[in-house]
């Protein structure tokens, strides 16, 4: 057994040779975090003390974060803006791609195709310019249509009511041609002949949607349930940080803002990794919970 | 769309029901041509409207394209800061994919052979941290540690292997046939051989579709930046532009503008328009990778 395990690595050296540093930056970049994060167990200042001078305080951060008054609220806005999210974009993806798959005019279809498409490659920083131009108080397309009907002008982005929708409705701008692209590619994989007998059966439009295009979807819909387990805490921290401001703090405020606020700008470094560890636990039962379910139902599985 | 012309072979006449159907999904259609080009086209006509304009906005972006004012791009152009942060996108881009794809390909490849001793620990290892996420803090203590502040490799380097892109392309290679790397081996090929003369010619899409992934992400990120970089010098676009929109960086701007007279709006969107270019003309070329990349990812990720 020792022989040969010497005479495997003997004969496979190139192949270690050339793991070795992609492991060794997994070692500095994933696992020096990974032991940094006790810092949530200690009362951490300041890098210059170092983490190991810093005295050990137990759960008392944990008990902090999840015993303060801002904890539900994270909570709350976290999965608003996670259900929200897919209660907007997994409808609004499946029309898109359903549209696109039974649109006979093909101009029309690679336009609306590219269009859908593109904005997933735009930077937040673009979209919150594109939004700007949208829905700034002043000036922008739907305060001035407001001014026209005689209403008074609101500033979409500061105001506490609208600040979620547009969150939401503009991360389906977004994202959902990119959404869309699994379910047209179901779409195209249906068998021709299945459509063929329909027609000649006498079936119309309609029922061929009803009883072939839908139920090729849903095995894709199940998928990307199960994958959106895993991803429930990330409620998308690159958009709300670049859309929020502190007026709206109260209903913007995810986990991961808040860390970033606390940690990092208030320098609670303690307080801050305690939040990023906890909802670090929770997201890995919620990643093992998917990958459980969708071997179980379907045969995909990340690991 | 193959299907589409096989049923119109079938089909001998459409029912009235047929063509309310394809009524409804061109309407349909329509209204998503609309919801998807009006917010674009509502920022560059914004970045084209001269100072001299009058009217609401909806006018505004009906302006015919011999009253477009190019002040906006003048100023832009012209300004030093622009330049800078748009050469150090540029840096963080090519700099960023070069090392991602040096790191990810030959870790990848790596782990897709099967008979690797030790093959399921290194998986396991690698996998823990992309499902336990620690958060931000203890990163950023890293790279203060190392002393990476305000060096542009504090953008790339941490993020040069995506643990799920590492995955798709371990899967991609998983399905290239053992036959072809026994055989190089017997002509005499040792593994860093095999892998550069005879797996990267056949895994072109793959590197594409993965350097790809990377390239948008460098491109498009504005957070790390924020963190790391915190020298004018050093700031690439989208923080700029972030400053721009925020107000915050712009008075340099309007000093710049006061020679080129374009509005404050129209700067502030021509620096998103500006942005947003290199994405777009790279678009057509990315799509078709992008979207089998994505297939991939999602059959066995």
């Amino acid at each position: 057994m020792k022989r040969s395990l010497i005479n495997d690595i003997k004969r496979q050296k190139y192949i270690y040779l050339m793991i070795f540093i992609p492991l060794v930056f997994y070692t500095v970049f994933k696992y020096i975090p990974l032991w940094n994060a006790q810092i949530a167990f200690r009362n951490f200042k300041s890098v210059r003390y170092g983490i190991l001078n810093s005295p050990f305080v137990g759960l008392d951060n944990f008990k902090e974060f999840v015993t303060s008054y801002y904890f539900w609220n994270l909570i709350r806005n976290t999965l608003m803006y996670s259900f929200g999210k897919l209660l907007v974009s997994l409808p609004a993806a499946i029309i898109l791609a359903l549209a696109i798959y039974e649109c006979r005019r093909s101009v029309l279809r690679k336009l609306v195709q590219t269009l859908a498409y593109l904005p997933h490659f735009l930077s937040w920083v673009i979209m919150y310019g594109i939004l700007l131009s949208l829905f700034a108080p002043g000036d922008g397309i739907i305060n001035d249509l407001l001014k026209s009907l005689g209403k008074k002008p609101i500033d979409f982005l500061t105001n506490s009511t609208t600040f979620p929708w547009l969150v939401i409705f503009s991360d389906a701008w977004k994202e959902m041609g990119w959404s869309a692209i699994i379910f047209i590619a179901a779409l195209m994989g249906i068998d021709v002949a299945l459509f063929e007998a329909a027609m000649v059966e006498g079936a119309s439009s309609w029922q061929r949607v009803r009883y072939i295009t839908l139920p090729a979807i849903r095995p894709v819909v199940v998928i990307v349930l199960l994958l959106k387990i895993g991803t429930i805490m990330d409620a998308g921290f690159n958009q709300i940080f670049m859309l929020y401001s502190p007026a709206v703090y109260n209903v913007a405020d995810i986990i991961d803002t808040w860390v970033y606020r606390q940690g990092l700008l208030d320098g609670r470094f303690g307080l801050a990794t305690a939040a990023g560890l906890f909802k670090g636990v929770i997201g890995m039962i919620l990643i093992f919970t998917s990958n459980f379910l969708s071997k179980k139902y379907t045969d995909n599985s990340l690991f | 769309m193959k299907r589409t012309k096989a049923t119109e072979s079938v089909s001998v006449k459409l029912t009235g029901a047929d063509r309310r159907f394809n009524i409804l999904v061109n309407i349909v259609m329509v209204f998503l041509l609309i919801i998807l080009a009006l917010p674009l086209w509502s920022t560059i006509a914004l970045s084209f409207r001269p100072s001299t304009f009058i009217g609401t906005y909806i006018q505004g972006m009906a302006l015919p394209p011999w009253k477009w004012s190019f002040a906006a791009y003048h100023s832009l152009l012209g300004n030093n800061g622009f330049l800078i942060a748009f050469t150090n996108s540029l840096k963080i881009l090519f700099q960023g994919v070069f090392f991602a794809l040096l790191l990810t390909i030959p870790l990848a490849y790596g782990l897709s052979v099967k008979d690797l001793r030790g093959r399921k620990w290194i998986i396991i290892f690698v996998i823990i941290p992309y499902i336990f996420n620690v958060g931000l803090v203890p990163i950023y203590i890293l790279i203060a540690k190392l002393k990476m502040i305000n060096h542009l490799s504090a953008i790339y380097l941490p993020l040069a292997i995506g643990t799920y892109n590492m995955l798709i392309m371990k899967s991609f290679f998983e399905g290239i046939p053992n036959e072809l790397r026994e055989s190089a081996h017997i002509d005499g090929c040792n593994d860093l051989q095999v892998l550069v003369r005879i797996i990267l010619p056949l895994s072109k899409a793959i590197i594409m579709t993965i350097g790809l992934y990377y390239g948008v992400a460098f491109w498009n990120d504005y957070f790390h930046p924020m963190l790391y970089l915190n020298k004018d010098m050093l700031r690439p676009l989208p923080i700029l532009l972030r400053n721009i929109l925020l107000a915050a960086g712009m008075n340099e701007f309007v000093e710049a503008s006061a020679f080129g007279e374009a509005p404050i709006e129209a700067i502030k969107a021509a620096s998103v328009f500006m942005s947003a270019i290199p994405m777009i003309v790279a678009y057509p070329f990315i799509q078709k990778y992008f979207t089998k990349g994505t297939l991939l990812g999602s059959v066995k990720g």
